[in-house]
């Protein structure tokens, strides 16, 4: 025991100390109010090249093969991303209601009814027709259909992973299904189309006929699809998954290194949103408060779960990148006698389905369309944040976000509920099985409390841990073991300051250093690092 | 320290500027070159490929007017010059909107002038060393309309004349057909004929994706008159058949696709047909191992069977064999006989469309490398005319 204390305190001793490690304001649970921004130009990027340079050369600062690795920046002292432009605390720390889940970011506003859409113009991105609109309460819209062969696959896909990463704290759209005669629209003389050669012309009634005829009809004969409320601010193009943009001054930590998007891998893995890619996101300048800031969204959620928006997925999706030199020099040479673990899932004979199944799902597995430098960057800290989120959307708030996706077929909704729950829980068996899954620490009575994840999920618990004192300078960053103390008890003696330090004792390098502020009123938790 | 970052970065902010290859690949899209050449300018477009194998790079023109009667009439014009300067121009009129799109009706005028076509003699005896080659030209008028009655049958008719000329061949190398074969062995190499050309067709489609199917079957079968205007030596009926199933497993990345395909004649009373519009094996599309048009008779059949997995998403790895033969008479269909060619290729996909096939065959007469821009045995055969590698 002594010389393990030793070890630890050597390690600890060992660690550089920059200067002060906790700050009176710490933890940041916001991050500060952003610096105005200027003018800053639409910047649109090439979905070609963002394929080519991903697959062939993965841009941005990736993992180094051996020594330490890059862990993850622009979190608070807690390990969260600070609440703000890219992410904000949300369901795990403040639980929504159904009804809230369901609305997402906004739920309130979907087309009027009472009245004409104006089409002002056709969709201009994306694989599915569509229009842009305006109801009559003059506010814009963006619809696009769900395919003929496959009604509500890609609307119901769009609403519940829309959901789901709003309630796991991302910037989403405010998305809505509906459903609609072809009466209630009417085109404005002004609309304008782009001919596929580039020709600009006015936009006629066979242009609307051509779209709705690609379109998914329900029994009642009324459109259905996604429609998509504008956003609330200038849309200058779409952020990328590494590096930041050089002319936003609040954009300062590498994309490749921000917790939010390294842990979005087990997020998309979990909806199966393998066109996780730039082109799926959009930076918006948000102007309130005399504030001027970009905000960052994530979008285009109707090719998730088993949906490609015009047919149902690939079975690939997931299971491999679409180029991958080792995968491809294997089919090649085997003559596809090796047949992939994800080439053997079966799927339902779901048409609003698609290709969607939990059990061949491998979350550790799991990939994107192309290399992702946020995603190849996750080490299992970054996992274990996005899992604990994904954990807590119990059964039955994975049913009312699925419920929202209003599927005609109740096979369709309790096979999809059934799908997220199953993939759900190999997430968090997966990502609570590489770190020490503790969580929650709070003082109370006197005691540190905290709570077991795994154990919470009915996954086996953490097992034996220990925990050991210390008196942590902040200055210096020294730990003096307080030996006395071993256990959930606050130790009485000591500085300012406190450290616990959680080891798994049958995988002793797992670790959770628990940081402890003591004031005249209080003790409160200000920092939490894992290690493993 | 977030606001130390900013103050960095506030002291480093720049235009925010795509690396230069983005930038050249994104004003490619920008200005639309792609769809400028593909969709054309103001209806005029470059064109490539087209002709019968054998042709080299064809390259050429085309005028598309697609609105016309409201949308309910297209209109096509092309003009078309091989790397062997072979040639064909056609002007197409064609209705695709009528009753919902459940007819489709067109009438097609088109010219050919192909130099150098090869005739090896008839028979499955005739030699790789009496490879000659011939000119073909000819003009064909004809209207078609094509029925749908549900999403995956469609029958049609179609009516015509063809004008013919058959000449000698221009390639260097090898002897011109006349100076080795009589009229008896290439019927119709020094008697030109024009036809009144009649048929019916039907196709039962149910491919998941006729541009690169991995499920599902196409079964095709045709009948054609041929009426000979000139001296009624070479009036005959020609049947064609064209089966085809696909069946995927391991959730169609690896396929099984079998094919028969069969081109029988029957001669009015002592008619006979003409050496140049006889069925033929060997070529890219059905005797892989063996060069193109390489047997030639009046009856063929062709029997081919692939295994395809995917390599990765965009490109496809192929083994197949293939068997053919040609015959004198229908009824002679043993597979006794049949020559064989083994292989394999490569074919290159987009959004589950094959844009390039590469396919290497052997057979007994050494082997041979294909490269074209459609999926195997979807090259089109029916609907008589100028769509046909011949007829």
């Amino acid at each position: 025991m002594r010389v393990r204390i030793g070890i630890l305190i050597a390690a600890l001793a060992a660690i550089p100390v920059a200067g002060q490690k906790f700050y009176p304001d710490d933890p940041l649970l916001k991050e500060p109010a952003p610096r105005r921004i200027g003018e800053m130009p639409v910047r649109e990027l090439s979905d070609v090249y963002d394929l080519f340079v991903h697959s062939l050369a993965t841009p941005g600062e990736l993992q180094p093969r051996t020594g330490p690795k890059i862990r993850a920046r622009g979190t608070n002292t807690l390990g969260d991303p600070m609440e703000g432009a890219w992410w904000e605390r949300r369901h795990y720390w403040n639980p929504l209601t159904h009804e809230q889940l369901q609305r997402g970011p906004g739920g309130t506003r979907p087309p009027s009814m009472d009245g004409k859409w104006t089409i002002t113009g056709p969709k201009s991105s994306g694989v599915t027709p569509g229009f842009r609109i305006k109801d009559s309460t003059g506010t814009t819209y963006y619809l696009k259909f769900d395919p003929v062969d496959y009604p509500e696959l890609s609307s119901a896909s769009d609403q519940i992973s829309g959901k789901i990463f709003h309630a796991l704290g991302y910037h989403v759209p405010d998305n809505y299904v509906i459903e609609f005669p072809a009466s209630i629209l009417e085109l404005s003389p002004d609309a304008r189309i782009r001919e596929a050669n580039g020709q600009r012309r006015r936009m006629t009634h066979d242009d609307v006929n051509d779209a709705l005829r690609r379109a998914a009809r329900n029994q009642a004969g009324l459109y259905r699809g996604t429609a998509s409320r504008n956003l609330p601010g200038a849309l200058i193009g779409e952020y990328r998954y590494h590096g930041t943009r050089s002319d936003d001054v609040n954009d300062t930590v590498p994309h490749e290194h921000r917790r939010d998007l390294r842990g979005m891998r087990l997020a998309a893995a979990w909806i199966d949103h393998d066109d996780s890619r730039a082109i799926n996101t959009v930076d918006v300048v948000i102007e309130e408060n005399g504030l001027r800031y970009v905000r960052h969204y994530q979008m285009d959620f109707g090719s998730t779960l088993g949906s490609a928006s015009y047919k149902p997925n690939s079975p690939r999706s997931g299971g491999e990148y679409l180029f991958d030199w080792r995968n491809a020099f294997l089919q090649f040479i085997t003559l596809g006698a090796l047949v992939p673990e994800w080439a053997r899932a079966s799927y339902p004979d779901i048409p609003s389905i698609g290709r969607f199944e939990s059990e061949r799902f491998r979350p550790e597995k799991w990939v994107p369309e192309y290399p992702n430098p946020a995603f190849m960057n996750a080490l299992p800290d970054d996992d274990f944040w996005i899992a604990k989120q994904i954990m807590a959307l119990s059964d039955d708030d994975l049913k009312a976000i699925v419920d929202s996706a209003r599927f005609s077929d109740p096979g369709a909704s309790v096979y999809m509920t059934e799908c997220l729950i199953r993939r759900r829980d190999k997430i968090g068996r997966y990502a609570f099985s590489r770190v020490l899954p503790l969580d929650r620490f709070e003082v109370s009575g006197g005691r540190l409390i905290w709570q077991d994840l795994s154990a919470q999920y009915g996954f086996g618990g953490a097992g034996p841990v220990k925990v050991e004192w210390f008196d942590f300078n902040n200055l210096t960053g020294a730990a003096t073991p307080l030996q006395a103390n071993e256990g959930a008890w606050l130790p009485q003696p000591g500085g300012p300051y406190l450290l616990a330090q959680f080891t798994q004792r049958n995988t002793p390098s797992r670790t959770i250093s628990v940081y402890l502020r003591r004031t005249a009123s209080k003790v409160e938790v200000v920092g939490v690092e894992h290690q493993w | 320290m977030v606001e130390l970052e900013r103050s960095a970065k506030a002291a480093t902010l720049a235009p925010e500027t795509l690396p230069k290859p983005e930038r050249i690949v994104q004003q490619f899209r920008d200005k639309r070159i792609l769809e400028r050449l593909t969709e054309g300018y103001k209806g005029w477009r470059p064109i490539a490929g087209g002709l019968a194998t054998g042709s080299g790079f064809a390259f050429g023109t085309e005028y598309a007017h697609h609105n016309l009667a409201g949308g309910y009439m297209e209109f096509r014009a092309a003009a078309q010059l091989s790397t062997r300067l072979w040639q064909k121009y056609g002007a197409t009129l064609s209705f695709p909107h009528t009753f919902g799109r459940r007819l489709i009706s067109g009438i097609n005028l088109t010219h050919r002038n192909y130099n150098s076509l090869d005739y090896y003699g008839p028979g499955m005896f005739s030699t790789r060393g009496g490879r000659t080659n011939y000119r073909l030209e000819d003009t064909t008028l004809q209207g078609i309309a094509v029925a749908r009655p549900e999403k995956r049958l469609r029958a049609g008719a179609m009516l015509g004349y063809v004008w013919t000329n058959v000449g000698p061949g221009k390639r260097g190398g090898i002897s011109s057909t006349e100076q080795v074969y009589t009229e008896s062995q290439a019927p119709g190499l020094h008697r030109q004929a024009d036809f009144f050309r009649y048929g019916m067709l039907a196709q039962y489609d149910r491919r998941d994706n006729p541009l690169g199917p991995k499920t599902g079957g196409n079964y095709v079968i045709q009948w054609v008159r041929y009426q000979d205007q000139t001296r009624s030596l070479y009036s005959f009926n020609r049947y064609d058949i064209d089966f085809q199933e696909y069946i995927g497993f391991f959730n169609n990345l690896r396929r099984l696709a079998f094919r028969a395909r069969g081109t029988f004649t029957d001669p009015a009373g002592n008619a006979v047909i003409p050496f140049y519009m006889r069925p033929t094996v060997g070529g890219s599309d059905d005797l892989r191992g063996y060069r193109q048009y390489r047997f030639n008779d009046s009856n063929a059949l062709v029997l081919n069977a692939e295994y395809r997995w995917e390599i990765f998403s965009g490109m496809d790895g192929a083994l197949f064999y293939d068997a053919g033969k040609v015959m004198r008479r229908g009824g002679h269909l043993a597979l006794s006989q049949m020559k064989g060619a083994a292989g394999f290729g490569l074919r290159a996909n987009t959004r589950n469309q094959t844009f390039l096939r590469f396919d290497v065959g052997f057979s007994r007469e050494g082997f041979m490398i294909w490269f074209k821009f459609n999926d195997a045995f979807s090259s089109q055969r029916f609907g008589t005319g100028a769509f046909q590698p011949l007829y």
